[in-house]
């Protein structure tokens, strides 16, 4: 096995032993059940009921916590290694750098990403048991969402971890931002196109700018094609990019952002003091 | 093997290390010595390839953070705290036999077991868990399994009880002809038998930089007879630390260390010295 899977199965058993991962696990796969306990697949929005509707009630509910739980365990991975000593110990090993960054990105991703769609499978699984029309289009899309999105978040939460010195600093950071891009989603967008202070083009291009803001209405165009639902900013981007090239939009640019993000953490890795 | 030459490292505007000269050759066992902040560890992690710097430096006669993988594997690495490691015992073992081609499974439970370390007993234990002696031993067998041409030690020694020290040297001194050491300690006397230079960092220059004559009995076991005037508690909890037995029920006692442990004994008991009555040291048998 190369160096670089064994960097990811190192990071893989440590971080499944972190209490941060059993409470991930515990928050995404009890939220799915809770949805199931309280009934969500009785109701209906916009027409959608059974299991579509508990599909995206449970997207709206990532939208909102799944970047800060990525970020906020994510941000401490270089940083929190470095303030342990365990980076000092394993870069004193036959390791190369790209192997231990990368091998740490995917093991994380894998971490994110499996608690996510077991939940999503789990579902399915269900509404089979409890024969429930299933809506496979509607869950592979989402199950894309969430790994872009997740992977989006990974690698700006390795960009901080990288960026700062301590701990406590990198989740001041990750809430400032997660709040900021949470605030940007329509909240303040509504406020600044009401006042009519800002030109169309830059209220659209902040919202575009936003992953949040782009996964939310890609999770939302599934059930809405309209995006009546949302506020008035994502129906003026869907003008724009129309409906099937808003779905891609909004797989491939949190993928782009996850690699930029990840690609500037890398570099910055590389090129300062390593511990 | 290492050539350093106008080395200086700075953290913000702290100089820490400033214009270090030095060339470490082939069989050099170095003890490297200083105050705490002296600059030891950080002079450590520029030769690791962990820092930036200014100046030149050349492991192999190689840059160590272009070919860091090279380089590294041919180096042996026990940092001073163990780090908190998640992993079990056997999944550390398993990862560090996986990373290095010159390692294997094989030699490090082989060299686990001559310090004192039964690998097999707590494979499924997180590191994390294990005692600092521990934890120590098997830091040390993961960097000594892969042979290394150049071993690096911050504190070697420190969470290590007297039977783990003993076995301790033991392995250094099997691996004095082929391995070049750089050994960082706060007290020379604990090392003073296995090297044969100083190297004393303060204030991040090289104030002091010797070659000293090599001690003919670093790896001799020696037997030791001490006997007190009296009873005297901290002094009889010493000796019972080093693992003497009290041979008549009086102040008599008797153990056995290894020449390298000498002068860190002969340390010890000096605090006794108003108490003791007759202290004898010679040769036992060749190892």
């Amino acid at each position: 096995m190369n160096t670089f899977f064994q960097v990811t199965m190192k990071d893989f058993r440590e971080s499944i032993r972190a209490k941060w991962f059993l409470m991930y696990c515990l928050i995404f796969g009890g939220a799915i059940i809770l949805l199931f306990v309280l009934g969500i697949t009785e109701s209906s929005v916009f027409g959608f009921t059974g299991l579509s509707r508990l599909l995206i009630t449970y997207i709206q509910l990532c939208v909102a916590i799944l970047p800060i739980l990525i970020l906020v365990s994510t941000v401490r991975s270089v940083v929190g290694d470095r303030e342990s000593n365990i980076l000092e110990y394993f870069l004193s090993m036959p390791i190369s750098l790209g192997a231990y960054f990368w091998g740490k990105i995917l093991s994380r991703f894998f971490l994110v990403f499996i608690p996510l769609s077991s939940a999503l499978l789990g579902s399915i699984i269900w509404g089979m048991v409890k024969n429930l029309a299933i809506p496979w289009q509607v869950a592979g899309y989402y199950a894309i969402l969430l790994g872009t999105l997740s992977w989006c978040f990974l690698g700006l939460g390795m960009l901080i971890s990288t960026l700062v010195k301590k701990q406590e600093w990198g989740l001041g950071l990750s809430i400032l931002i997660w709040l900021i891009l949470l605030l940007f989603i329509d909240v303040i967008l509504i406020g600044v196109m009401l006042q009519q202070q800002l030109k169309e083009s830059v209220i659209v291009a902040t919202a575009m700018l936003n992953p949040i803001m782009v996964f939310r209405a890609g999770a939302v165009l599934l059930f809405d094609p309209e995006l009546t639902s949302m506020g008035p900013a994502s129906y003026v981007i869907l003008d724009y990019f129309g409906y099937h090239g808003f779905l891609a939009f909004a797989i491939l640019y949190p993928l782009f952002l996850g690699w930029l993000f990840s690609w500037l953490g890398f570099y910055r890795f590389k090129k300062g003091d390593l511990v | 093997m290492i050539k350093i030459k106008d080395l200086t490292k700075k953290f913000g505007k702290t100089r820490v290390l400033d214009d270090i000269n030095l060339t470490i050759k082939p069989k050099d066992r170095i003890a490297l010595i200083g105050p705490n902040g002296a600059g030891k560890t950080t002079l450590i992690r520029i030769i690791l390839g962990q820092y930036l710097f200014n100046g030149e430096l050349l492991v192999f006669d190689k840059d160590p953070r272009g070919n860091r993988v090279e380089i590294l594997d041919r180096i042996g690495y026990v940092p001073q705290l163990p780090p908190p490691i998640q992993m079990s015992i056997g999944e550390l073992v398993k990862f560090s036999a996986g990373i290095s081609k010159r390692s294997s499974v094989d030699a490090i439970y082989q060299k686990a077991n001559e310090l004192g370390l039964d690998i097999e007993k707590n494979i499924k234990k997180p590191f994390l868990k294990l005692s600092g002696g521990m934890k120590q031993k098997l830091l040390i067998a993961l960097a000594l399994a892969r042979q290394p041409d150049i071993l690096i030690m911050d504190e070697p020694a420190a969470n290590l009880d007297p039977q783990g020290r003993e076995a301790f040297f033991l392995q250094l001194l099997k691996s004095m002809e082929k391995t070049t050491m750089l050994l960082s300690s706060h007290r020379v006397d604990e090392i003073i038998n296995l090297i044969n230079r100083i190297i004393e960092i303060d204030y991040g220059k090289v104030v002091h930089d010797e070659q000293i004559a090599q001690s003919g009995f670093a790896d001799k076991m020696l037997e030791c007879r001490v006997i007190l005037t009296n009873k005297h508690e901290a002094a009889i909890r010493m000796l019972n630390d080093w693992g003497f037995n009290n041979l008549n029920g009086e102040q008599d006692y008797e153990g056995r260390f290894i020449g390298a442990e000498r002068l860190r004994f002969l340390t010890s008991i000096s605090h006794f010295a108003n108490h003791i009555k007759k202290l004898d040291i010679s040769e036992q048998l060749n190892i």
